[in-house]
């Protein structure tokens, strides 16, 4: 069941898949041959983040335009059954950026470094961080007034934003410090990704639920 | 007969519309007619039948069972079709079959086959690129290939060609031939003069009546004459009454005191618009 409405999910976005496996390929390699040294996190999270949101956004401007949820709500498939569809679909992508960056690491021309584990699963905490807002968001305001709020969050990121580094370049917080192992501390991250998930996601399940469609 | 679906005190408030109190019960075997004017709270209460707004009040049970506390089972054995099709026009016919059977417990791809291939639609297509008639089709395909009890309809024949709705009534007549039940919302009640067994009527949110077709057009009459057999007590007898100076015409009730106080009068068979009409006028 969960398999078909995933699916549903990607043929909704079928249009841009060329563009953004395109875009998956050759994305980290432009933006890290700008960075050059250290870049690849950068790439990798920067790109994945482009893909995703793109992808996640095609397929709600089409679930909102042809309004094939309230089909689907009125067969079998329960409304929980349709928003855990929405964070696998994420979650896939994100594990497809991952493999076409280790292979495009792998066979590109250039030096582009596979990601260790501490990068991999920064890289998801974040990714997780942004779309546990995402979609509880776009599940309580609809696709079109989460488009107005999201352009907002984008607006006053760069007046928002030095205030945060600066809060946290005084802060006390050193991951550094942390007793722990880097490849441990990705396996934190990717925890606490994980609750993040669960926490959005049951969020999204309760006010999908009460929503009229 | 006994009731496949019934529904008790349903009431919902959607800005200044209130669905109110709304109850009726649906008969197994049977095509339904849920009538009423534009507005009057038809999709509202199949909506709520389907979960896809919450009620503020009520129950719906399907075969004694509250649906609150069944919603899969219930669900797996209603085919539904809704007005706008509700479907994702980028997807292929198939694609979007995929989607929908793999929720069904008991769908049959090979029913499912047979319905596309007598409908002559084809699989590779786009939805977006269909007519509304084969539109239509597809839905009913969609919904009535995982041997459905109960099929939910609304304003299936809205938008289409006479002769499409007519292959649509065909397709109802057998589908209900085999012991399945239709429940159908339309505001073209010519279609249901030729298949309903049930009518339900509704106006403003409230049910204003439900009851047996050919029982209902049986007491109803359309009554003409000339105005000297009009009186303040013949008149009550009326729905409505229309009166010029070549005389009246008016819908009643009531045929039999019709027809023992007023002597000289035309009583003609209603139309199922006629008696709807009249109720809505009131």
């Amino acid at each position: 069941m969960l398999y078909h409405l995933v699916k549903k999910d990607f043929l909704l976005a079928k249009r841009y898949w060329i563009v953004l496996l395109i875009a998956a390929l050759v994305l980290p390699v432009f933006i890290h041959t700008k960075l050059m040294a250290g870049g690849e996190f950068p790439s990798f999270f920067i790109s994945t983040l482009f893909i995703a949101y793109l992808m996640f956004n095609s397929a709600s401007m089409a679930e909102d335009k042809f309004r094939g949820a309230a089909y689907l709500c009125a067969t079998p498939y329960t409304r929980k059954k349709l928003v855990i569809a929405k964070y696998v679909m994420v979650a896939v992508l994100f594990a497809a950026c991952y493999l076409l960056y280790t292979l495009t690491a792998l066979i590109a021309p250039l030096e582009l470094r596979l990601l260790n584990l501490y990068e991999s699963g920064l890289a998801v905490l974040i990714l997780q961080i942004a779309f546990g807002v995402i979609i509880p968001i776009q599940y309580r305001f609809g696709y079109e007034k989460s488009r107005y709020i999201f352009f907002f969050m984008i607006f006053i990121t760069p007046f928002v934003m030095p205030s945060v580094i600066k809060l946290l370049q005084n802060s006390s917080m050193d991951w550094s410090n942390i007793p722990l192992s880097q490849p441990m501390q990705g396996l934190l991250f990717v925890l606490l990704a994980a609750v993040i998930g669960a926490a959005s996601l049951l969020i999204s399940i309760r006010v999908y639920a009460s929503r009229d469609l | 007969m006994k009731p496949i679906l019934e529904v008790n005190e349903l009431t919902k408030q959607l800005g200044s519309f209130k669905l109110d109190n709304v109850s009726f019960s649906l008969t197994e075997g049977c095509i339904t007619g849920f009538i009423g004017v534009n507005g009057a709270g038809k999709t509202t209460t199949i909506k709520l039948l389907l979960g896809l707004i919450q009620k503020d009040a009520g129950e719906i049970k399907f075969f004694g069972k509250s649906i609150q506390n069944n919603e899969h089972e219930f669900k797996n054995r209603i085919g539904i079709v809704l007005d706008d099709g509700y479907f994702y026009d980028d997807l292929t016919l198939l694609e979007m079959k995929n989607v929908i059977a793999a929720s069904y417990s008991n769908w049959d791809n090979r029913l499912f086959k047979r319905n596309i291939d007598r409908f002559g639609l084809p699989l590779n297509q786009r939805i977006g690129t269909l007519s509304k008639g084969m539109r239509m089709k597809y839905a009913i395909a969609l919904a009535i290939s995982h041997h459905a009890d109960l099929l939910i309809m609304d304003e299936p024949t809205s938008g289409l060609d006479p002769q499409v709705r007519l292959e649509l009534m065909d397709i109802l007549l057998e589908y209900v031939g085999e012991g399945k039940s239709v429940f159908l919302s339309s505001h073209i009640t010519s279609d249901l003069d030729k298949v309903a067994d049930m009518l339900i009527l509704i106006h403003g949110g409230r049910i204003i009546f439900s009851e047996e077709k050919d029982l209902l057009l049986d007491k109803h009459g359309l009554v003409k004459g000339d105005n000297k057999e009009l009186n303040e007590q013949s008149k009550a007898l009326f729905l409505t009454l229309d009166e010029t100076d070549y005389g009246f015409s008016g819908l009643t009730a009531d045929k039999a005191a019709v027809r023992r106080q007023m002597k000289n009068v035309y009583i003609e068979r209603p139309s199922i618009e006629d008696i709807m009409l009249s109720y809505i006028k009131r």
